[in-house]
Order: structure tokens, then sequence, then C-alpha cells
């Protein structure tokens, strides 16, 4: 086996059907529904080789989960090729699902009335685990996560974070292969955000399983991914190395110079865009190309004391991103 | 198999973290119970008095006989699938190498299970306290006939039920679970859980008999009273076998439509 995952021109659409606020409106959709098609996946291509971890970033309704959606077998694709593990996801079959799993933020699977040990023993019989296997899982997962003096309190009981590394547990019982994570540290405080990185990170070099993250915690990804996939509106537009997508992103670069003594800002202005002026501290953004010339510039007409040349900062690319920037600049 | 003895397990647990709430359904039944017998006794104050073929005695049976047999067709835990669907839960299970139709089957079964042994429990008090006419069929030909259709009872409900909750995939609107109470009184009405079918006129008892209702409480019920024998009984097994093929295929086929429209929303 040489690709984990293949996606080859994957189309999902949904049809919806709008409605109006106001009780007239209402009321007629029950007889004349307007119905919309609403295009989540436009043709998106890519593999996942094994041992990966990928995060997939974009804009809210970008289509991230309907990606993992359609990868773990829960939607069917309009049109396109899948494979994951070479079985096709719609098919289901028992023997796919037991080496997948997809964990969604804020999504229960725990019995809400029961300790979360009641919830592993039902996966143990479902997923059809020898007992060795299943208490060694339990035992690493539950020390790996921290879990271990909760598992006989009532889940109705437990903290959110505690509940989300007991979910956590549940969805990794089996030793997935490949693991979907949709948003795997929404709403959790800090401290609960970093174990749970430190978790992912180590169960992706111990079991060597591939990983698929979609995340809005730009810290997810700077720590986690290696390799992004940027999906906006539908359409993959960028898959390649994290510090890659720096350097496509920003066409500019961030000079910070210090100055010996004041200046004009409007002589300063004419060479780059002022980012933030704090004497003796100026600091400019200038396009890629015209970098090695404004930094001439500057030494030339300045008294300048120091000159560094930086990149943008990988946060205020993700965040670009985030704000769906990318679109236009990345298209091109 | 294992995997659905788990099921039966969890489900079990899972009804008795509610213990209040359960008590309080049997105290209902009971009250229920109760209520019907004082009803029908003051109806049939005078002993000799016949109201549509039904005497004191007949009655009483036909009522305590339908209450257990409730106890054991009706009481499902299948209509949360409804609420499973629109909330998105159901993406639990469609992630786990589980038949659905099994898990919920299960559940049912655990249900049933519980719902039975205090069901028993109550009936023989309550026999001994209010110490009812009650008939008890030795034929062992119609024994095994009832039991038989009473499991095809189980099958059928189940099937029935989950199809109408199957509405979900193309109405995700939530509230189904309430109008799903509404088809359970409707079956409960047609099936005889209210008052025995053959007050009915003959032209209303056919067309009955050719619709699945009657074989879910009605018919096994007369077949343990042995009022249903020799051919109409086989015949009234092999409608009902039919109607359970018919609703599976059909359970099937609706399902498979159903979880392509499934958009997996909620969370």
């Amino acid at each position: 086996m040489d690709k984990a995952i293949i996606v080859d021109h994957l189309v999902k659409n949904f049809e919806v059907t709008e409605k109006k606020p106001g009780l007239v409106s209402s009321f007629t959709s029950i007889f004349s529904p307007v119905k919309k098609t609403v295009r989540a996946l436009k043709n998106i291509s890519f593999t996942v080789e094994p041992g990966e971890l990928v995060g997939f970033i974009g804009p809210n309704g970008a289509g991230k989960t309907t990606t993992l959606k359609v990868l773990s077998g829960l939607l069917y694709p309009t049109s396109g090729f899948t494979s994951v593990l070479e079985f096709d996801p719609w098919d289901r079959k028992p023997e796919f699902l037991k080496q997948i799993s997809l964990v969604m933020g804020q999504k229960n699977q725990l019995w809400w009335d029961l300790p979360a040990l009641e919830t592993f023993e039902l996966n143990r019989a479902i997923y059809e685990l020898p007992k060795r296997d299943y208490q060694e899982a339990l035992g690493e997962l539950t020390e790996l996560l921290g879990v271990k003096k909760i598992l006989n309190i009532q889940v109705r009981r437990l903290s959110l974070g505690q509940r989300m590394r007991l979910e956590l547990v549940a969805a990794l019982i089996h030793r997935p292969k490949i693991l979907f994570l949709d948003e795997p540290t929404l709403g959790l405080d800090l401290i609960a955000q970093q174990k749970m990185r430190d978790f992912i990170y180590e169960y992706n070099k111990r079991s060597g399983a591939t990983i698929l993250l979609t995340s809005h915690n730009m810290d997810d990804l700077i720590n986690l991914a290696r390799r992004v996939i940027v999906i906006d509106e539908g359409r993959i537009i960028f898959d390649g190395a994290l510090e890659e997508l720096v350097n496509r992103f920003a066409k500019e670069k961030i000079i910070k110079v210090s100055l010996s003594q004041e200046d004009d800002i409007k002589r300063i202005e004419s060479i780059g865009k002022i980012k933030k002026i704090a004497f003796p501290e100026v600091i400019l953004s200038v396009p890629r190309s015209a970098t090695a010339v404004a930094a001439a510039e500057l030494l030339q007409n300045f008294p300048v004391a120091d000159l560094t040349i930086e990149e943008i900062p990988i946060e205020d690319v993700i965040r670009k991103v985030f704000r769906g920037e990318g679109r236009k600049k990345l298209l091109k | 198999m294992k995997k659905y003895l788990a099921i039966f397990r969890i489900s079990f647990a899972q009804e008795f973290a509610y213990r209040l709430n359960f008590i309080m359904w049997r105290v209902r039944n009971v009250m229920q119970i109760i209520l019907i017998f004082f009803l029908w006794s003051s109806v049939f104050s005078d002993p000799s008095r016949v109201v549509f073929g039904y005497d004191k005695a007949r009655i009483l049976t036909y009522v305590f006989g339908i209450l257990i047999i409730k106890a054991i067709v009706l009481s499902a835990r299948t209509v949360d699938v409804a609420g499973e669907i629109s909330s998105g839960d159901l993406t639990n299970f469609l992630l786990k190498p589980v038949s659905y139709f099994k898990y919920w089957f299960t559940r049912d079964l655990s249900s049933k299970a519980l719902n039975l042994s205090f069901a028993v429990v109550e009936t023989t008090i309550l026999y001994f306290i209010l110490k009812p006419p009650f008939f008890f069929q030795t034929d062992i030909t119609q024994i095994a006939a009832f039991i038989f259709s009473l499991i095809l009872a189980i099958i059928l409900f189940f099937g029935l039920l989950f199809l109408s909750n199957l509405i979900t995939f193309w109405m995700p609107e939530q509230g189904w679970s309430a109008q799903f109470l509404v088809i359970v009184i409707i079956t409960d009405f047609l099936s005889g859980g209210v008052f025995p079918l053959d007050i009915f006129p003959l032209v209303v008892q056919k067309i009955l008999y050719a619709l699945p209702f009657p074989y879910l409480l009605f018919f096994p019920l007369q077949v343990y009273l042995g009022k249903i024998s020799g051919s109409m009984m086989w015949g009234g097994i092999l409608i009902a076998m039919a109607w359970t093929l018919i609703i599976m295929a059909g359970l099937n086929f609706v399902w498979n439509k159903g979880i392509r429209k499934y958009e997996a929303v909620g969370r």
C-alpha cells in the first residue's frame, strides 16, 4: 500500500431548503419550498502518505469538515473518487471502520449517565478487540491523557476538558490507522489545549497513524502539521509545507530598522509601508522583490544603527487565510 | 453476537440510571390496570350482562391479557431513532462496525426484558389481590402458535416504528418524536389495545385483518385464548409473516435512500 488516502476530483453538493423569517413565509414554504444547491466541495484532489500529519485550514464553511465526513464514509459524494486504505469509505465495510476514527469537537459518544469505562467496554465488544489489546490500549491512552482517576465517574459529572479527553480514549481504543480530527481543541482552556496537542503529536509518532486535522487554533497547526491544505469555498488553494505557505502567500517582507536619530516619517514612507513606529524602532513592509533595494536605500539615506529583514510571521499568514484572504492571492 | 450482548447490558444499565423515572412508569402501569379493572367491573356490575358478545369474565381476561402483551410488544426504545437522525448522533453509529438495526433491536429487547420482569411481578400480585377470572391455555399447539405470533409481533412493531422514524431523514425538524406518539396511539387503537377488535362490524374486521396492525396485539391474544385456531390461525400467521417481510424490505430500502440524504449535521 503506497497511499493512505486518495481523493480525486471529489464533488459534494447539498440541497437545502431556504427558510425566510416570519410567520407568513414559513407557512408558504411548506407548500412551495425554495430549494437551493450548495456546492460544498468543488472538485478537490489530494493524496496522503501513511503516517503523515496533515492540517486542513480555511475559513468557516470552506468544506473542511465535509471533506473529513466524506472520507470517513458519512457523506455520499456527488461525484469523484475517494479511497482510504484502499477501501471506498461509503461502503462502510467493518474492516474499514475498524481502522479509522473520526473525532469531532463536542460530539458525544460517551453514554451520558454511565461512567466512561462502560462506553469503552462497549466499544471493545463492537470492535471485537482481544482483551489483552484492549487493556494495553486503555492503559496507554489513559496514561497519556491523564484520565486514569475519572474512569469510574458518571460522564455527566465531568468537566468539558475531562470529557473531551475521555472521548478521545473512546475514539482511539481500537487503535485506528487513520484518524480524522475535527477541531480537537475547541472549547478547551490553554493548558488542556497543550495537553491535547502533545497527545496528538505523541500518538502520531508512537503508532505511526495517519492524521488529518482541521482546526481554527493556530497553535495546533504550527505545532503539529508539517503539511497544510488550505481549502476555501470548496476548492484547494494550497497544498504543501507550512513554511512554503508563507513563501507563497506573503508577497512582502518585513524590515526592522533602529535609527540613531529621529527622521522625517514622510521620507521613510516613500521606501515602504510603515507598520509601526516606536522611535528608534521602525517596522516597514516592502514587496518581496524590492527588499534588497529598499534595504540599501535605508542604509544609504538614513542614520541606521541596526537593520534586520524578516518573513511575515506565520500566524499572520494563517490569520489571513481564515479571513478568506487567501483566495485572491493564491489563486493567481 | 457478543457485541449485541454488550449493547444489551449497557442499555439495561442505562435504564437503571433513571430509577425514579422507571419506578414512576411502573406505578403508572399498575394504576392503569387497577383503573381498567374497576371500570369494566362497574360496566358489568350485573354478572349476566353481555356487551358486544363479551361477559365480565371474558372482558377481564382480554384486558389483562392485552396489558401483558402490550408490555412485551409495544415497549420499545426505537422511538429515539428520529432524535438521533435529526441531532446528528447517528454519526456515532455509522462510524462503527455495528448494524444500526440490530443495535436498536437489541436495545428494544433489553427494554422489553426489564419491563416484562416487572410486569410479571406486578400482574401476579394484582392477580391475587383482584382475583379476576383468568384463562390458562393448556393446548400445546395454541401455546406454540401464540409464542411464534408474539415473536412476529415484536419484529413487526419494531419494523413499523423504525420505518416511521426514518421520515426524519427528509424532514429533519426536531419534535418528530412527538408525532410518533400519535403513530403509537393509532397503532394501539387498530391493534386492539383499547378494546377487542371483534366488536367491529364484520366488513371492518375483514379489512383490519388484511393490515399489519391486528397481528401486533389482538391476534396473538386470541390465539392464546383459543378463539382463533386451526386454518384461521395458520392463515393469520402467514399474513403476519408476509407483512413482516414487506416491512423489513421497505425498511432496508428507505434506510439506504435515507443515509444518502443524511448530512451528519449538528456537531
